[in-house]
């Protein structure tokens, strides 16, 4: 009884000290990140007071899987195709390359980083640096919005950021899903033939697509909605796609995120209810973060002496990988009106799906260094969330007073459709 | 409804096809279990807005899918998934029980004390002299019973009786939520079933140790008896803690209070869990300090507890549903079904009598009884204590608790809403 007192005790003043610190951080560099959580979760977890042991974790499996599969699908309803449509070739043209680069750099850093310096066989090393890379390549406008609600500004190349953090996100998420599907692990029934690579990519893919079409049909017209409860009967019918979605794709051992981004692909390019769904994932996007901080915070278990090199590493290859791609996308890539050298520097924050990615790794693969994926994604997340806000209103007073002297036959960018 | 329904069966066919490619590892957990967690939302939504489109409350809808789907009867959610899924349970009572006592407010119960107090007592003396009295008179037809002593039939019967005197807040909360029904008789049924649920606690730890001092397992009688007030004492303890954490949360945080509400649960489950109180009555007490006695605006708390209401309803009730063993009614269903109409008909004398004692509003006396016939967690939960402790009469006993239990609970809620509409303080129909 005393233990779990303490434990309680603990946790309550882990807390409290954590959301001093960080609101503090809050008010001073206008930090947008949500480390508490972290903080409460590791308090939670078995390294300290063990209130969410293995076998809790266990019992909350529901609840991650939604959380991942959430995230997921807020990134797929983002991909409207009458809205994609009408994009400046300019934007696109940036935002990819911005994403490649980044995504290219990073995996060729860190593959180095573990064949050649960790010493791991090129297979291990791959999957380590693809899902590490994918989550370097990951970012968030967070900083940016927090900018503009703070200074008033607004700045012309906040559409073209908008856009990049989503095509960053949809690199990144299908490169893992990729990865699993290539590197695909666990052993299926004698009865069948062992798919192939590409298979599992197609089976991945396929279960995307029939769970979209099948919750397209499950949701029905939008007017079947309206005269529901609304939000909270669409809640629940959405929790259940994902979940039920999530459940097929750790069934056979792929990615939920990847499973659940195909799904709410669908759903957003299909049917009448796709403003009702993305209007509800973005409300409840935040919480669902957060959740997933705490989840990661107690399933942390930093135990490898690898991390302290390794975690290290990664900050600083993301952080050159992330400048570089800026670079190449908003100099060589940008049209006049929409240089911008210092692309990268605006987009440091990395937002949930850099955690979903990492918890998901820890699930799928626990069997190759989860925890060094993790803590790095981390510690990558927690530090850049840090700095993000401060370099993210550099860029956006430069761009802000740069643009006075576009000119007006310039392509301007274009806000990012909903 | 029927696209609804090809859908889902569509998704089993496809989990189905699916199988052979199963390559879990033993770092993701029961995706098995998660995706019929998934089915069963699912179900439970559509046949929640067929009960709604058949004017019987949703909850009803919610418990049929999960009996549907569960291992009475087509088995596709199996026993060994519902264990897998207990803590999603546990949050959703913890989640109802905050939400309960938040909507527990001291300025209703002080006007309303006398009409709440009379028909508590009321209910209390007259269901358990009733179901006494019938369970006696039944004797020869009620399993437990059988190969007994005069005496140990007797504090048996009473146990019995205590057992099935218990109410719902459950139900009585999410019916509330869903047909946002507000006035004299929604303010008195969440009074009386609230603190019953307190004061059959009590009561059932008196009838316990008596019933197993008659059978002669007594010696650790006034152990069990300290046990269970130490639980309820130590529930109000948490509690009183727990309220104290959300208060100060509420005064200096207030920021993602559904995230906080949902890891306050969460903690509090675990520490029930180790140290043996009541979760249900804990949260409840701690949403009750917040609303009523923390010099903190609870409001933001209980729109946050509002905007998760439905989701937890559809788990708690679906989960519910799948547990419910249709066997246990079936196999003694004349006796269950004389003891429950029994039981309805005490409440209903009671209910009547005690609210015209207590000066109540016509439509309060008139319908409160129809908000007291439903019973599901907490009844469930006090005869899995008897089944545990007391071997071969409590499991007996269990099954034909669950078997009123589930009467009570497929026709309490429709009865609550048609009272509730009769005394015109349904919102939403």
């Amino acid at each position: 009884m005393q233990t779990t007192l303490a434990a309680l005790a603990v946790i309550t003043v882990g807390y409290i000290l954590a959301y001093l610190v960080f609101d503090r951080l809050r008010d001073r560099f206008g930090y947008v990140g949500g480390a508490e959580y972290v903080v409460i979760g590791f308090l939670l977890g078995p390294r300290v007071t063990g209130l969410l042991g293995a076998e809790q974790v266990q019992d909350l499996t529901p609840i991650v899987s939604l959380a991942l599969g959430w995230l997921g699908m807020l990134l797929g309803t983002y991909f409207r195709l009458p809205a994609l449509a009408i994009i400046e070739a300019s934007h696109l043209r940036i935002a990819f390359t911005e994403a490649v680069t980044t995504f290219g750099c990073a995996l060729a850093a860190l593959l180095a980083l573990f064949h050649y310096v960790s010493g791991y066989a090129w297979t291990e090393a791959a999957v380590q640096a693809v899902t590490l890379a994918a989550v370097a390549t990951l970012s968030s406008t967070a900083a940016i919005d927090a900018v503009t609600r703070k200074s008033g500004q607004v700045s012309p190349i906040f559409p073209v950021l908008q856009l990049t953090a989503r095509i960053d996100a949809l690199v990144a998420v299908a490169a893992f899903g990729l990865l699993l599907a290539i590197f695909h692990l666990g052993q299926v029934s004698l009865k069948v033939r062992p798919p192939t690579a590409t298979e599992w990519a197609v089976i991945n893919l396929a279960v995307g697509v029939s769970s979209g079409v099948l919750f397209h049909l499950f949701l029905g017209p939008r007017t079947h909605l309206q005269e529901a409860e609304g939000n909270s009967r669409l809640f629940v019918a959405l929790a259940g796609a994902i979940v039920v979605a999530s459940g097929a794709s750790y069934y056979l051992n792929l990615s939920p995120i990847y499973t659940n981004l195909v799904l709410g692909f669908i759903l957003a390019n299909s049917g009448s209810s796709h403003r009702d769904v993305t209007r509800l994932l973005l409300n409840t996007e935040r919480p669902v973060y957060l959740a997933l901080l705490i989840f990661a915070g107690a399933a942390w278990s930093p135990s490898s002496p690898e991390l302290l090199f390794v975690a290290p590493m990664f900050v600083i290859i993301r952080l050159g990988a992330r400048f570089l791609g800026g670079w190449v996308a908003g100099g060589p890539a940008a049209p006049a009106g929409l240089k911008t050298p210092r692309l990268g520097r605006a987009l440091l924050a990395q937002g949930g799906i850099a955690v979903a990615l990492a918890v998901n790794y820890t699930q799928v693969r626990p069997d190759l260094n989860a925890d060094l994926v993790l803590t790095a994604t981390l510690v990558s997340v927690l530090l850049f969330d840090i700095v993000a806000s401060r370099e993210a209103g550099d860029v956006v007073g430069r761009t802000s007073g740069s643009m006075a002297s576009v000119p007006e036959d310039a392509p301007r960018a274009e806000p990012m459709p909903q | 409804m029927i696209r609804r329904l090809v859908v889902l069966m569509l998704l089993v066919g496809g989990a189905v096809l699916l199988e052979p490619l199963g390559a879990p590892t033993e770092g993701v957990i029961a995706p098995r279990s998660l995706f019929l967690f998934g089915i069963l939302l699912l179900t439970a939504d559509t046949f929640g807005a067929v009960a709604h489109d058949l004017r019987t409350p949703r909850l009803v809808g919610y418990l049929l899918a999960g009996l549907a789907l569960g291992p009475s009867v087509a088995g596709v959610v199996p026993a060994g998934v519902l264990e897998d899924l207990s803590m999603m349970k546990r949050l959703a009572v913890g989640l109802i029980g905050l939400l309960a006592g938040a909507e527990l407010r001291i300025g209703d119960l002080r006007d309303r004390w006398r009409i709440v107090g009379s028909i508590l007592t009321f209910q209390t003396v007259t269901v358990i002299a009733l179901l006494l009295g019938a369970t006696l008179l039944l004797q020869r037809w009620i399993p437990f019973l059988a190969g007994l002593d005069r005496e140990a039939v007797f504090f048996v019967a009473l146990l019995f009786a205590v057992l099935l005197t218990v109410n719902s807040p459950m139900v009585t909360l999410a019916l509330l939520t869903e047909t946002r029904a507000s006035g004299p008789l929604a303010r008195t049924t969440l009074g009386v079933v609230l603190v019953a649920d307190v004061v059959i606690i009590l009561l059932f730890t008196g009838a316990f140790s008596l019933a197993q001092a008659s059978l002669g397992t007594a010696v650790g009688a006034p152990d069990i008896m300290m046990g269970l007030l130490r639980g309820v004492f130590g529930s109000m303890l948490a509690g009183a803690l727990v309220g104290g954490v959300l208060s100060l949360y509420l005064r200096f945080v207030k920021r993602e209070l559904v995230l906080f509400a949902v890891v306050v649960v969460f903690a509090t489950a675990a520490a029930a869990q180790e140290l043996e109180f009541e979760l249900l009555l804990s949260l409840l007490v701690a949403g009750f300090l917040v609303e009523n006695v923390a010099p903190v605006r609870a409001e933001p708390l209980l729109e946050a507890l509002h905007q998760m209401a439905v989701p937890v309803f559809v788990i708690f009730f679906a989960l519910a549903g799948a547990e419910l063993h249709v066997q246990g009614f079936l196999a003694l269903w004349p006796v269950v079904l004389g003891v429950a109409l029994i039981r309805m008909g005490g409440i209903y004398v009671a209910a009547t009598g005690g609210s015209r004692v207590g000066q109540a509003e016509p439509a309060v006396s008139r319908y409160v009884w129809t908000g007291l016939v439903s019973q599901a967690g907490v009844a469930l939960g006090l005869a899995t204590i008897v089944a545990d402790r007391l071997p071969v009469v409590g499991i007996a006993m269990q099954t034909m608790v669950i078997g009123v239990v589930a009467f009570n609970e497929s026709v309490g809620p429709i009865l609550f809403r048609w009272g509730l509409l009769r005394a015109q303080e349904v919102k939403v129909t």
